[in-house]
């Protein structure tokens, strides 16, 4: 009974009609998008060539990807890099002196004065 | 002359007469006032000594006590208690198992605050009919039930919302607006959740708000809740906050299954870095496109946005540090305690509430299963394949859902990095639902 008493006709439009439209919006959104990344995106050369000079006057090329970026191996080198600073995970010394001076009774056997050097004569 | 002395003297003595007269009058009235005085005096102290006198009931006296008391009205009916219960698994399911503690830990208070029979708390009578009762207000509302006017007048979503915008990064989505779709097509489970939800005897308002639960967005699901049916917000929010606490044991089945070994290693392009001006236009220019599309969607979306212009345009520092801080925290307190505080029993213990999570957890898997189904769709015709893992990101749920595709994506390609590219339908998924329950709002509200 709560079945047959049900709208089939509401339900469908605004299951159909409701997608349908978040579709569309969202569509509409890739469109305006993708011209605004057109227009507004960062323009690189696909290849640009910087020319260094080493001992032997020899000139290096250092590609870069195709969209001019740097390789991806070189941003999470980077990005570890980062994460490593941010987070203070790094080899930073903490500017605490942890050395302790050592209180070193005297023995003859660590004397410096009876050591084994002192019987040479220059 | 002796006339005139005659009417001279008569005039005298009626003066005298008058004078005497009134004289005589204010005496008798005094006297009067007096014996009125008199016998009050005598009846209050007559009275006074019955009060004294009276001995106290202390049977009586004892029974009130105890028929006070909260013990007894749970005695009476026990659904108070099972309702506490409930408080405490989600105190469990908060502390313990940390499923989405920040807001999980407020309503579970909420919810025992309100379930404290005698204490009175929270008064639902002021809401009833789904509109506030203004001139009731001022007669014993209490504290929730002034913060429940944030809820009810859709107040905390929308500035939970700036906070989410300033800690959002579009820059994904923008590099790769593709992901627009796999983030449209996720909403499919708030549109399937929806006419579920409706077979199962929902009127389409209620529908609706149960369907949302399928966006994975807690503020989207209570703004929209709020306006269309909030004799259901409690339920509905409980179950919108356990699903997207549950993300990590929902989705990982469900794209291992639409999905094959080789789909699930597809190792994706990077994506072109975004300008700065990008990300600065971006917000500006989807508040001002959707809200001209959908009027009922611009506050969601034109909060959003504002948060994320905040961060994008790095003038305004100290106000991003308050809206990703304070001002968030600050509205998570009370959106949790306040819609907690609507979950009292006689709403919550029902059939209907097992409908309601029944249809949640649908919609979250269906709007998992939209992602993924429509990124291998879309593999059919694009050059560079993209992996079907990253379409479950749509869901909104950020960044837990991300992090589920990156998670599942290494199980199979160790060295495969995916979680900036579900960033993108993971963002677009908070579009998505805002848009879709604007569309709803707009249709049913």
């Amino acid at each position: 009974m709560t079945l047959l008493a049900i709208n089939w006709n509401n339900i469908i439009l605004v299951t159909c009609v409701g997608f349908g439209i978040v579709f569309i919006v969202l569509v509409l959104l890739i469109a305006i998008i993708t011209l605004f990344g057109k227009v507004m995106a960062p323009k690189a050369k696909v290849t640009k060539t910087t020319t260094t000079t080493d001992a032997h006057n020899a000139t290096v090329k250092v590609e870069k990807t195709e969209e001019g970026h740097i390789p991806a191996l070189d941003s999470a080198a980077i990005a570890a890099a980062l994460h490593m600073y941010f987070d203070e995970v790094h080899d930073e010394e903490s500017l605490v002196v942890t050395i302790k001076t050592v209180e070193r009774r005297y023995s003859p056997w660590n004397s410096k004065i009876y050591g084994l050097n002192n019987n040479f004569t220059r | 002359m002796k006339q005139s002395i005659k009417v001279f003297l008569l005039s005298v003595m009626a003066l005298f007469a008058v004078n005497f007269a009134t004289m005589a009058q204010d005496a008798t009235e005094e006297t009067v006032a007096a014996e009125v005085v008199a016998v009050a005096e005598e009846a209050v102290e007559a009275v006074a000594a019955e009060v004294v006198e009276e001995n106290i009931d202390l049977g009586e006296t004892m029974v009130n006590f105890f028929e006070g008391m909260g013990l007894t009205a749970m005695a009476q009916d026990p659904r108070y208690l099972i309702m506490i219960i409930i408080a405490c698994v989600l105190f469990y399911l908060a502390i313990v198992k940390q499923f989405e503690p920040l807001l999980l830990l407020p309503i579970a208070f909420g919810m025992l605050l309100t379930n404290l029979p005698g204490a009175g708390l929270f008064h639902e009578e002021l809401f009833a009919g789904g509109h506030v009762h203004w001139s009731d207000m001022a007669n014993g509302a209490g504290l929730l039930d002034f913060l429940y006017l944030g809820v009810k007048l859709g107040i905390y979503p929308c500035l939970i919302f700036i906070g989410v915008g300033s800690m959002t990064d579009f820059g994904p989505l923008l590099a790769n607006p593709k992901s627009l779709l796999l983030g449209a097509a996720a909403q499919l489970g708030i549109f399937a959740a929806f006419f579920g939800a409706r077979l199962l005897g929902f009127d389409a308002a209620e529908a609706a708000s149960i369907g949302i639960i399928g966006g994975a967005d807690g503020p989207t699901a209570i703004f929209l809740t709020s306006k269309l049916a909030p004799h259901l917000l409690g339920p509905i929010a409980v179950a919108a906050y356990s699903y997207m606490a549950l993300v990590p044991v929902i989705q990982p089945p469900i794209m291992r299954l639409l999905t094959t070994k080789e789909e699930r290693q597809i190792t994706m392009k990077q994506v072109r870095s975004v300008s700065k001006r990008e990300k600065i236009i971006f917000p500006i220019m989807v508040t001002i496109i959707i809200s001209l599309l959908l009027p009922d969607a611009a506050a969601l979306i034109g909060c959003l946005m504002l948060g994320n212009l905040m961060k994008e345009c790095g003038v305004v520092d100290r106000l991003t540090k308050t809206v990703q801080n304070e001002l968030m925290n600050i509205c998570t307190i009370f959106l949790g305690i306040t819609v907690g505080a609507t979950a009292t029993a006689g709403t919550f213990l029902s059939l209907g509430t097992l409908g309601i999570l029944a249809m949640g957890i649908t919609a979250f898997a269906l709007g998992s299963a939209g992602g993924v189904l429509l990124a291998k769709f879309m593999n059919l015709f694009l050059k560079n394949k993209i992996n079907p893992l990253i379409g479950s990101a749509g869901v909104s749920a950020v960044p837990m859902a991300a992090r589920v595709s990156q998670v599942v994506g290494q199980e199979e390609n160790p060295t495969n990095y995916l979680l900036m590219h579900a960033m993108g339908p993971n963002v677009a998924g908070v579009i998505g639902s805002a848009v879709a329950a604007g569309i709803l709002l707009s249709m049913l509200g």
